[in-house]
C-alpha cells in the first residue's frame, strides 16, 4: 500500500507530504512487541493537528514512558480523500502505514466543534462503524478528548468514550485497562473504563426529554456509571511529562516552532471564555524546568524559535527571568523567542520588543468590547487608557501594525458598544499615525459570541444569524481609512452554537450533515450552511432552541453530566455581575472568588515561585 | 570559511518542496551545532545556499549545497557532524572547503541527469527513445510558466543513455537547466509518452546529479570549483 501511495497516489495530490510521514523525531514503535495499538486522530488537516501542543504531549508520554504505542493520523484533505476512496485505501497511520481499524484505541483530539463531521469522514474512511452503538468487538474503541468534550452530548453517540479535563494521566490508565481487558466483551470494557475518573461513557446513560423535547434529565443506567463526570486535572503541571524531541514537520505547518507551555490555566475570569473556566487552577511550570525543557527541544529540534505558550503567557510570574535568559542564551545562534498572547498593556509590549527584535509586523491586543461598561460585564479587566498605552508602545518602539480582537453579540451588548469599537479604533489609528513615521495599519478581526458551557454565559442567548448581520452592516457603514474589519461568518458561529450547547439530538443532525458531504466546516471554501440547514429540517431538530434561547437558572442543561469542579453558584454570581456591569478580580491577587475548582477538584493553585 | 556539500535526497523526501528541503536542512545545521555564520541585520538566518531546486516528486542521488562558517572546521568533521543529526533519507556524502568567491552553485550548474526507471519497455520504444536526439526537434506542451505553449526540447536534450536489466529499463537523460532552455523532468515524461511509453510503466524517477557542462564534458560542482 506504501508503494502505491508514494508512486502513484501522492504525486497526484496537492501537498502530498502531508500523507507521507517520516518526519525527524518520530517513533516507530515495533507493532508486535507493543502493548495497546492507539490512534492519535486529528480531524483537521496536517498542518493544523501537527501544530496542536495537546498531540505532542500524549504522543511522546505513551511511546516514551509505556509499553503501548501511539501513532498519528490526519484529515486527509478532499482531493486525496477522492484518491483514497477511488482506490480503496483506507485512512492509515503516518509511523506504520497500519489501516487505522487494525488499532485497539483511536483517540479524537476534539479541538473545535465543527471538526466532528470529519471525525465521522475519518471513521468511515478507515471502514470503522461511525455510530458506536454499531461497532463490535473486533473494532477499535474510540474516544475523544479536548475542550469540547465540556458539553459533549451533541456528539455522544460517535464515541465509546470520552475524557474530560487534562489526558496526560488519565490516557494512561485507559490504555493500562484495555491491555488488561482484552478478549472480554466491549460492553464489559465500557463499564471498566466509566470507573476512571473523568471518563464519560455516553451508551451507559439514558437521556430523559420533557413534553417540549427538552432534555431534561441524564441518568446512568448501569451503576458502574457515575452521576456526574469530575473533570481530570493534573496537580502539578511542573511534575507532568513534556516532550524533549516533539516531531519536526517537513512542510510549514500553522505553529512552526518549538514550544514550551509555561502553565496551564488563567484566572482573570472573563466571563465570557471557556478556556479560562475550564482549565483552572492556574498551574505553573517552574523557571528551571522551563529553561531545560527549552534546551532540550532546541537541541533536538533545529527550530530558530521558541514560544512560551499558555492561555495568558503574560501573567506567567516568572515571564520577565524566563524570556531574558532564553532571548541571552540562545541570540548568537539566531535562536528567537515568541510570545503568543499580549495582554493589552505596557507591559507586555515592552516584553514583545523585546524578544522580537526585528520581526515588528503586526501586534495583536484583545480588547473584546468597545466600551468600558462591556467590558466591565465580560469582565475583560483592561482599560482604555491601558490600552491606549499598549498601542502607543507598540508603535513607538517600531511595530507600525495592529490587529485588535472584539466580540460582537456579547450580553448586554447596546448600540454604543458598537459605536465604542469604531471610536477605539480611530483613537488607536489616530495615535499610530502621531507616533509612528508612516501611516499605520489597524486591523481589526470581530468574532461573533458563543456562549459556551460551563461559563457564566451558559445560559445566555446567543445573537441570531440576522441579529449578527445588522450588527455588521451598522459597524461597515461608516468607512474609516487605514482600517480594515474582518468579521466572521455568522453562520458559521450559529453552527457552532449549535455543538456548544446542544443536546444529543445534534448527533443525527451532525451525522445526517456529514451524509449530505459536509466536512471540514471550519474551512470557508468546504463550508456549506444550506445542506446543515437540511440536516436539521429533515432530522426535526430547531437549532434555535440551542442558540438564541435564553435559558433559566432552574433549566437542566445538557453539559451537567461533566463535572467541571466550579460551582454553579459561582457561575451564577459572575452572570448577576455581569448583568450589573460589575467585574470581579482574579483569584491570584485579590483573594479567592470561591469558583470552587480547588476544593472539588482537590487540585490548588501552583503559582510556587511567584508571589 | 565556505564549505561546498554533497548530499543525498532519499525517496522518503521526495515529496518535500523547496523551501521545506530549505528548512530540513537549517534545522540540521542548528542541531549538528556546527559554526554557521549568520546573515547581518535583524532577522538573521544561516548562510547557506541550496544548489539548483529538487522537483517536488523526485528524490536526489546527489545534491549541493554552500555554506558559509564563522570558524574553521575539517570538511570530514562537518560531513561526520551533520550525518549523525540528519533526518532519515537525508545523508552529506562529501564536503570540501572551497574559495570564499567562488561563484554560486546555483550560477555554475546548468545541467542535470534525470533517471527514470521503467518496467521494460517494447523493443521499438526503447530504440525510439535512445536516438531521440537524432529528431529534428522534440515539442511537448510546456509544463513550466508559459503553460502547455508548444516547447522544443531538442536543443535542451544532451545525452541519453537507456541499460536494460531483468525487469526494468533505466533510461537516465543528461539535460539542460536554466538559461535558454530548462527541461523539466515531467516534460520528459510526457516526451517519452508520446514515444509509446506508458505513464504507468514508471517506477521510479530520481535526479542522478547537477552538472556544469563544458563542451561536451559534464563536470560537477566538486569539480568545477576553486579549492582552497
Amino acid at each position: 500500500m506504501q508503494q502505491k501511495l508514494i508512486c502513484d497516489i501522492l504525486p497526484r495530490v496537492s501537498k502530498p507530504a502531508r500523507y507521507s510521514g517520516g518526519e525527524l523525531n518520530i517513533i516507530k514503535k515495533n507493532w508486535d512487541f507493543s502493548g495497546v495499538k492507539m490512534l492519535l486522530a486529528f480531524p483537521d488537516v496536517y498542518e493544523v493537528g501537527m501544530s496542536h501542543v495537546g498531540s505532542k504531549i500524549l504522543y511522546g508520554l505513551v511511546n516514551e514512558r509505556t509499553n503501548h504505542l501511539l501513532e498519528r493520523c490526519y484529515a486527509p484533505w478532499p482531493d486525496m480523500e477522492n484518491e483514497m476512496r477511488k482506490e480503496g485505501i483506507p485512512l492509515y497511520a503516518l509511523e506504520s502505514f497500519q489501516p487505522i481499524e487494525n488499532f485497539d484505541v483511536i483517540g479524537f483530539s476534539l479541538q473545535y466543534e465543527l471538526s466532528l463531521t470529519n471525525v465521522l469522514n475519518m471513521l468511515d474512511l478507515g471502514r470503522i462503524p461511525v455510530l458506536a452503538k454499531d461497532r463490535e468487538l473486533q473494532h477499535p474503541i474510540v474516544i475523544g478528548g479536548g475542550p469540547v468534550c465540556a458539553n459533549p452530548e451533541p456528539f455522544a453517540d460517535f464515541f465509546d468514550a470520552l475524557v474530560i479535563g487534562d489526558g496526560e494521566e488519565v490516557i494512561v490508565e485507559i490504555l493500562n485497562l484495555v491491555e488488561s481487558c482484552r478478549g472480554a466483551q466491549r460492553r464489559d470494557l465500557l463499564m471498566q473504563l466509566a470507573r476512571l475518573e473523568g471518563v464519560y461513557v455516553p451508551s451507559l446513560y439514558e437521556v430523559e426529554y420533557n413534553h417540549a423535547g427538552r432534555c431534561q434529565a441524564i441518568r446512568p443506567v448501569d451503576s458502574a456509571a457515575p452521576k456526574r463526570v469530575r473533570r481530570r486535572v493534573v496537580k502539578s503541571l511542573d511534575a507532568a511529562y513534556f516532550p524533549n524531541k516533539p516531531v519536526v514537520p517537513y512542510m510549514s505547518v500553522v505553529h512552526d516552532r518549538a514550544v514550551v507551555e509555561v502553565m496551564r490555566g488563567c484566572q482573570r475570569g472573563c466571563r465570557f471564555c471557556h478556556a479560562g473556566m475550564v482549565y483552572r487552577p492556574v498551574r505553573e511550570r517552574r523557571l528551571k524546568t522551563l529553561l531545560d525543557q527549552a534546551e532540550a527541544q532546541i537541541r533536538s529540534t533545529g527550530y530558530d524559535e521558541i514560544s512560551l505558550v499558555s492561555l495568558s503567557t503574560l501573567d506567567f510570574s516568572q515571564v520577565k527571568p524566563l524570556v531574558t535568559e532564553l532571548a541571552q542564551k540562545y541570540a548568537a545562534e539566531g535562536i528567537g523567542v515568541a510570545l503568543p498572547s499580549l495582554r493589552a498593556d505596557q507591559f507586555s509590549v515592552e516584553m514583545a520588543s523585546q524578544v522580537q527584535k526585528v520581526r515588528k509586523t503586526t501586534l495583536t491586543l484583545a480588547p473584546e468590547a468597545g466600551t468600558q461598561r462591556l467590558r466591565d460585564a465580560i469582565n475583560k479587566n483592561v482599560s482604555e487608557d491601558q490600552l491606549l498605552e499598549a498601542a502607543s508602545a507598540a508603535f513607538s518602539s517600531g511595530w507600525n501594525a495592529l490587529k485588535l480582537y472584539f466580540m460582537i453579540g456579547l450580553p448586554g451588548e447596546r448600540e454604543e458598544d458598537l459605536e465604542g469599537i469604531s471610536d477605539l479604533l480611530f483613537k488607536v489609528k489616530h495615535r499610530g499615525d502621531e507616533l509612528s513615521r508612516r501611516k499605520v495599519e489597524i486591523r481589526a478581526s470581530l468574532a461573533c459570541f458563543v456562549p459556551k458551557a460551563h461559563t457564566p454565559f451558559q445560559w445566555r442567548a446567543q445573537d441570531s444569524i440576522a441579529q449578527l448581520q445588522e450588527k455588521r452592516r451598522y459597524l461597515t457603514r461608516r468607512r474609516l481609512k487605514g482600517i480594515k474589519l474582518s468579521f466572521h461568518d455568522e453562520a458559521t458561529s450559529y453552527l457552532e452554537g449549535t455543538i456548544a450547547r446542544g443536546d444529543r439530538r445534534m448527533g443525527e443532525v451532525i451525522l445526517r450533515a456529514w451524509q449530505k458531504g459536509c466536512r471540514f466546516d471550519g474551512w470557508s471554501e468546504h463550508f456549506r450552511f444550506s445542506a446543515w440547514m437540511e440536516a436539521f429540517e429533515e432530522c426535526g431538530v430547531d437549532g434555535d432552541t440551542y442558540v438564541t434561547r435564553r435559558r433559566a437558572y432552574e433549566e437542566f442543561l445538557p453539559w451537567d453530566i461533566i463535572d467541571s469542579g466550579i460551582d454553579r453558584e459561582f457561575l451564577i454570581q459572575e452572570d448577576e455581575l455581569a448583568e450589573r456591569g460589575v467585574s470581579s478580580s482574579d483569584c491570584r491577587m485579590e483573594g479567592c472568588n470561591d469558583c470552587g475548582v480547588c476544593t472539588s477538584l482537590e487540585a490548588e493553585l501552583d503559582i510556587a515561585e511567584g508571589e | 570559511m565556505r564549505l561546498r556539500v554533497e548530499y543525498r535526497v532519499g525517496p522518503e523526501l521526495r515529496f518535500l518542496a523547496n523551501l521545506d528541503m530549505m528548512h530540513a536542512m537549517e534545522r540540521t545545521l542548528r542541531r549538528a551545532r556546527v559554526p554557521y555564520a549568520l546573515s547581518e541585520g535583524f532577522n538573521p538566518h544561516i548562510r547557506l545556499s541550496l544548489g539548483t531546486v529538487l522537483p517536488v516528486g523526485l528524490w536526489g542521488e546527489r545534491e549541493y549545497f554552500d555554506i558559509e562558517l564563522v570558524a574553521e572546521m575539517k570538511a570530514e568533521k562537518f560531513v561526520k557532524q551533520l550525518n549523525t543529526v540528519f533526518p532519515e533519507g537525508l545523508k552529506a556524502a562529501q564536503a570540501i572547503a572551497i574559495d570564499p568567491s567562488a561563484p554560486s552553485i546555483m550560477s555554475v550548474v546548468n545541467a542535470a541527469s534525470y533517471v527514470f526507471k521503467v518496467e521494460n519497455a517494447a523493443a521499438e520504444v526503447r530504440e525510439q527513445i535512445k536516438t531521440m536526439t537524432t529528431q529534428p526537434e522534440l515539442v511537448v506542451p510546456s509544463r513550466g510558466k508559459k503553460k502547455n505553449r508548444p516547447k522544443d526540447l531538442k536543443p535542451g536534450i544532451y545525452k541519453i543513455k537507456v541499460k536494460t536489466e531483468e525487469q526494468f529499463d533505466i533510461i537516465e537523460v543528461w539535460a539542460s537547466t536554466g538559461a535558454s532552455v530548462n527541461v523539466r523532468f515531467d516534460e520528459l515524461l510526457d516526451l517519452m509518452a508520446l514515444m509509446g511509453l506508458s505513464r504507468r510503466r514508471v517506477a521510479d524517477v530520481w535526479r542522478g546529479g547537477n552538472y556544469c557542462r563544458v563542451g561536451e564534458h559534464f563536470y560537477t560542482p566538486m569539480e568545477k570549483v576553486k579549492k582552497v
